[in-house]
């Protein structure tokens, strides 16, 4: 075999090989944008983990903690799971409506979700700004008690708000994207798992955060 | 789990009203008075029981293959024991400066 031949010889195998890798099935059975997710999904639930255990050992360890949330506050609460779990449903219908291939019905429970994930926000801040306007700050305690409440408080509830912003906005590209034919059923069923995740974070935010600290 | 028959948006909405129900009951329970560490434990157990119902049946993982599973969760789950077993070790190293 002269190099010429030795040369096509291996441009085959090297077409051949690529054509099996292209072929070849993942062993998850999903494909790799939601597998791309689900590992986004584990490094982040670490990262809320840590917060949350942080908060754990010092709420525990303090002889005295700030309880800053009345019933009124705890019924916000109560309203803020209720309409983000309500998302979750909604979002579940999107995914839904799109594998099934009605886009309109699709885009709109998208729009849905995000409406809710606005009520949601909404509702957050105003719970913070009624915080803020009792003289609670990031690293003080206007009852006097341990400090850490309110960096431990807004610290977590701010990071979960910033992922529930940050959904709104990747489900506006997605919605966009998806309306225009740019994106297909994976990349909503994608975004759903996201917003999931959101939702299965305030599973354990609201208990830890809010319940822990009612008056 | 890899089951392929799917929920009905009618049975999701149930297990939506189930979840706010858990939700319920963690507020019942935060009005009992219990002792701090029984008060978080007892949201633990009830937080953690809303998580795998959400992970298994929103986030579709009982209808996905087996292997997701138990690469994932038992990985993850691994890391978060271990993160919260260490963490007063933050709190031994305060103690151990050098430059006091």
């Amino acid at each position: 075999m002269n190099q010429s031949e030795l040369m096509i010889a291996l441009s085959e195998l090297a077409v051949a090989t690529e054509h099996e890798i292209q072929m070849e099935e993942s062993p998850y059975g999903i494909d790799k944008k939601k597998l791309g997710m689900w590992i986004f999904i584990v490094s982040d639930a670490c990262t809320f983990g840590a917060f949350l255990f942080a908060y754990g050992y010092m709420r525990i360890g303090a002889p005295v903690w700030g309880t800053p949330f009345g019933f009124s506050s705890i019924m916000n609460g109560m309203v803020m799971t209720a309409v983000l779990l309500s998302s979750s449903l909604t979002m579940l219908a999107a995914v839904r409506a799109a594998q099934s291939g009605t886009k309109a019905l699709a885009e709109k429970w998208l729009a849905v979700t995000m409406i809710l994930g606005a009520v949601f926000a909404a509702l957050h801040l105003r719970e913070w700004f009624k915080l803020f306007g009792e003289g609670w700050r990031l690293f003080y305690n206007p009852t006097g008690g341990a400090q850490q409440f309110g960096a431990t408080f807004f610290s977590v509830t701010g990071l979960h708000l910033t992922h529930v912003v940050s959904g709104i906005i990747a489900l506006a590209f997605i919605t966009r994207g998806y309306n225009q034919g740019h994106y297909d059923e994976s990349h909503v069923e994608t975004a759903g798992l996201y917003w999931h995740f959101v939702d299965l974070v305030w599973m354990f935010v609201f208990p830890l955060m809010y319940l822990m600290n009612a008056r | 789990m890899s089951s392929n028959r799917e929920l009905t948006m009618s049975s999701y909405v149930g297990l939506g009203v189930g979840l706010m129900l858990i939700v319920g009951l963690e507020v019942i329970l935060t009005y009992q008075h219990l002792a701090t560490r029984t008060l978080l434990f007892s949201l633990l157990c009830l937080a953690s029981l809303e998580g795998f119902v959400a992970i298994m049946y929103l986030m579709h993982v009982k209808y996905e293959r087996r292997i997701l599973f138990w690469t994932v969760f038992p990985a993850t789950l691994f890391v978060l024991i271990f993160l919260c077993y260490f963490f007063p070790d933050a709190f031994r190293m305060a103690s151990m400066r050098l430059l006091k």
